[in-house]
């Protein structure tokens, strides 16, 4: 399965390089996307906060305002806050699902995969607060939804879901508390996202500049051509019948109606877990890690510059020699991906005194072996067109392009080639020429190898290429796994180049007096037409837009039936003292010290509530509810939500608080007409007589919040 | 005899620096010392393979001081350190051809060519490390 995911992926990937081509590829740009989205959400949302007013009866008309009044400006914010929001989703869970397809989550990189888990639950709680806040029917339902659903954990005393109860009971408080929530969480992300790539040296962040001018003008362009509007206002006491819904955050919602709100918890908990476990299971078997010889090592910290992942600390030396530094590898850190030893001056193919040794090895693919490894494969070559192909183990298959003038040489990374490496096959003639065949451009596995490979061959990093090295003879290819034939075709053309050169001479003949030194060779591979390729990204760009508008209100949802109402019975109500209070004796409070004297002795505990609750007749609640808190003295609390069909009922609900094994504290029974949409309320208050019926005056639908 | 040897001005302050120096006068005059032996093409390449891998990472490490001192002159400085290393690629490939010069000039070219590099740009990074 993951293979085939794989597959899909990359086929996606290169779709998507074909048109946009590899430095602007959003597949592989999906992180630095994100973090830019993330930054649109962010100065979109600053600026719909000025204008929002936060109280509960406000939020909507102020959002209402800002949209008409200030479509141009307030309006586009307000649209560009929901729709990257949404695009931040998908881009997340491509992002995810990438990551894991190509194996990019064990060894060292459990730490960015890790720390993402918590983000995606951020990101889920800023676009559900968010919705929350507009306090339109969506953001009711929202509010319902959730506080049922966080109620199911049953970590409250009292059910947090009945400040949503009905409008007599709305609360402002804990309005207030989702806009601080709905603050706090970006920043937490923030700080999540810093930590995220914490472990990846000369992390990419930003987006390519095109890449990010194109996502915001589609942006914009959306803004304008479909503004994001509020639903209905809400209103607590009718029940929206059809809503319009955000599937990329509020997907699990309709979930709820379906299964209980514990069991969803369990999986998404459940699922969070295996996710953070993902790495290890099974986990990486990697090579041994990259090993330091302090004789080579003077602390030119080369090493140190180049590693992907941060796997090399610069210390203090420890051998005694003049030397400030050295260099150690964090062993646990190390992918032993070979990128050190392609940066260490010392990591040379020429016949030396002693033994070939670089100051930094790895244990499994030394410097001597791979000078074997190199003269022992060119040996066998004939022609006039000799090609040495150095591969890497995420390239498009280069160890199936070797023949009889074609000698191949895996690597872990074609950045663990040292650049004197391919001086000494051209100066040397064991080739005509050498191809280095890595993963897809800006996409290395090993993150930075395709990068390091081109500056140093263009002389823009050390250890760089000899400039007396012909770079017409040195050629690079990168390719994802399912680019094969663009593999062959760039080793075709090279040879086909090389021809046109004829045989390799002394190098020092060939050596390029004038200019500075070019890059490498690469092949004219066939590619779209410009009017094609833009016109791709066009369409790209339009086709992401376009579902992200539908999706964000499309399909609506269902909520209720149009013939239908809802019914909730819930209160709080304190059971009655385990035992009745009784008064101190004279003797006891006689003994007992003056400033603690007190007239009564009460046990803490209270009886649980049982309640009954029928519908025309038919019993469709029974239960017992425990008092809340540690010593069992707080209140019992009840909620139940029952959807009923509009029209007259006759309800019954009778209370036992005291223990005893049949009667009742309190009875009461009503007949009502449910129009459809109702939201009506059974509650219970001792002090104004027991169980009431809907709110004290039906007429204030949509009235005052306390 | 020794061909070339070490003075006190060629110091440049920095102990790593001068430390490598030294050991580097020291192989080009063990070099030096082997030529005329027996079987010399094959040791001579060796040496000149040692000379070019520690010079190399000489050269990084120099480059490295200069690069967090923020030195001036690094550009021109390191194009010097490019030079050599161009001029010694030379060497070894000739002498790997067979087309040497005599071992007699191989060695003073050598140490010329260190001796020249020390009094120019490493004597003007001293004066700058020294201010």
């Amino acid at each position: 399965m993951k293979r085939a995911l794989r597959w899909v992926i990359l086929r996606i990937e290169t779709a998507f390089g074909a048109v946009f081509g590899p430095r602007l590829n959003p597949i592989v740009q999906l992180g630095t996307l994100g973090w830019f989205l993330f930054w649109i959400v962010t100065v979109s949302g600053i600026y719909v906060y000025v204008f929002f007013d936060t109280g509960v009866l406000q939020a909507w008309q102020s959002l209402e305002r800002l949209s008409r009044e200030q479509w141009y400006l307030g309006g586009l914010m307000r649209s560009l806050h929901r729709y990257a929001s949404d695009a931040l989703v998908v881009v997340v869970f491509v992002h995810l699902l990438r990551e894991f397809a190509l194996d990019r989550m064990r060894g060292n990189r459990w730490f960015p995969w890790v720390t993402g888990v918590p983000l995606l639950w951020f990101m889920y709680a800023c676009g559900i607060t968010g919705y929350w806040l507009v306090w339109d029917q969506l953001a009711q339902f929202v509010a319902v939804a959730t506080t049922e659903w966080i109620d199911s954990i049953g970590i409250f005393a009292e059910p947090i879901a009945r400040n949503f109860l009905d409008s007599e009971r709305l609360s402002g408080r804990f309005f207030t508390l989702v806009i601080y929530m709905h603050i706090a969480l970006p920043l937490l992300m923030l700080l999540f996202m810093w930590v995220h790539i914490q472990r990846h040296a000369h992390a990419r962040v930003n987006p390519p500049r095109e890449l990010a001018i194109g996502t915001l003008a589609a942006l914009v362009a959306l803004s304008f051509a479909w503004p994001a509007m509020s639903q209905p206002p809400a209103n607590l006491d009718r029940v929206p019948f059809v809503i319009g819904f955000d599937w990329f955050y509020l997907a699990v919602y309709p979930l709820l109606e379906r299964i209980d709100g514990a069991v969803l918890w369990l999986v998404l908990v459940g699922g969070s877990t295996v996710l953070v476990l993902l790495p290890w299971l099974p986990p990486l078997r990697k090579a041994p890690p990259a090993r330091i010889d302090l004789a080579n090592c003077n602390g030119c910290a080369r090493c140190f510059a180049d590693c992907p992942f941060g796997a090399i600390n610069m210390v203090q030396r420890s051998d005694g020699m003049a030397f400030e530094q050295e260099a150690r590898v964090v062993a646990s850190q190390c992918m032993s991906c070979g990128i050190c030893v392609g940066a260490c001056p010392t990591a040379t193919p020429f016949r030396r005194a002693g033994p070939l040794s670089a100051g930094i090895e790895l244990p499994d693919r030394s410097i001597a072996g791979l000078n074997v490894e190199v003269i022992a494969a060119t040996a066998k070559l004939t022609g006039s067109t000799r090609v040495l192909v150095i591969g890497c183990g995420h390239d498009a298959g280069s160890q199936q392009l070797a023949d009889g003038e074609t000698a191949v040489v895996g690597l872990p990374c074609v950045g663990m080639l040292p650049p004197s490496f391919l001086d000494f096959v051209l100066a040397r003639r064991y080739a005509d020429g050498v191809l280095l065949s890595g993963c897809a451009a800006h996409d290395c596995y090993e993150r930075l190898g395709d990068e390091w490979v081109e500056q140093r061959i263009a002389s823009q990093r050390d250890p760089n290429l000899r400039a007396r090295v012909p770079r017409e003879r040195v050629a690079v290819a990168w390719n994802n796994p399912v680019q094969g034939r663009r593999l062959r075709e760039s080793l075709a053309q090279f040879r086909e180049h090389l021809r046109g050169l004829g045989p390799a001479a002394a190098a020092a003949m060939q050596q390029a007096d004038a200019g500075r030194p070019s890059a490498a060779w690469r092949a004219r591979l066939r590619e779209l037409a410009p009017p094609l390729r833009w016109s791709g990204q066009g369409a790209a760009y339009v086709a992401l837009m376009a579902g992200i508008a539908f999706f964000a209100t499309q399909p609506s949802y269902t909520y209720l039936a149009d013939d239908r109402a809802l019914l909730k019975l819930s209160f709080s109500h304190a059971g009655q003292p385990l035992k009745p209070c009784r008064r101190y004796t004279h003797e006891e409070l006689t003994s007992t010290p003056f400033s603690e004297r007190r007239a009564t002795s009460c046990e803490r505990g209270r009886w649980p509530v049982y309640v009954e609750f029928d519908l025309d007749g038919r019993p469709i609640y029974r239960g017992t509810h425990e008092p809340a808190g540690l010593w069992n003295d707080g209140p019992s609390t009840v909620y139940a939500r029952f959807e009923v069909p509009a029209g007259r009922h006759r309800l019954a609900a009778r209370l036992r608080d005291n223990g005893a094994s049949r009667g009742f504290t309190a009875v009461a029974e009503r007949t009502i007409d449910l129009r459809p949409g109702e939201n009506f309320v059974v509650d219970f208050h001792v002090a104004e007589g027991g169980f009431q019926f809907g709110l004290p005056t039906q007429d204030t639908a949509g009235g005052e919040a306390p | 005899m020794t061909l070339f040897d070490w003075q006190a001005n060629f110091a440049i302050g920095v102990d790593e620096v001068d430390h490598e120096h030294r050991e580097l006068i020291a192989l080009i005059n063990s070099l030096h010392a082997a030529l005329g032996e027996e079987r010399a093409g094959e040791r001579v390449e060796a040496f000149l393979g040692e000379i070019f891998a520690d010079i190399s990472a000489h050269f990084a490490l120099e480059e490295r001081v200069m690069r967090e001192r923020r030195y001036d002159a690094f550009t021109s400085h390191k194009a010097d350190h490019e030079r050599l290393l161009d001029q010694l690629r030379d060497m070894m490939d000739a002498q790997a051809d067979g087309s040497a010069l005599d071992d007699v000039r191989l060695g003073a070219q050598l140490a010329e060519w260190f001796a020249g590099h020390f009094r120019t740009h490493d004597a003007r990074l001293h004066h700058h490390l020294a201010r």
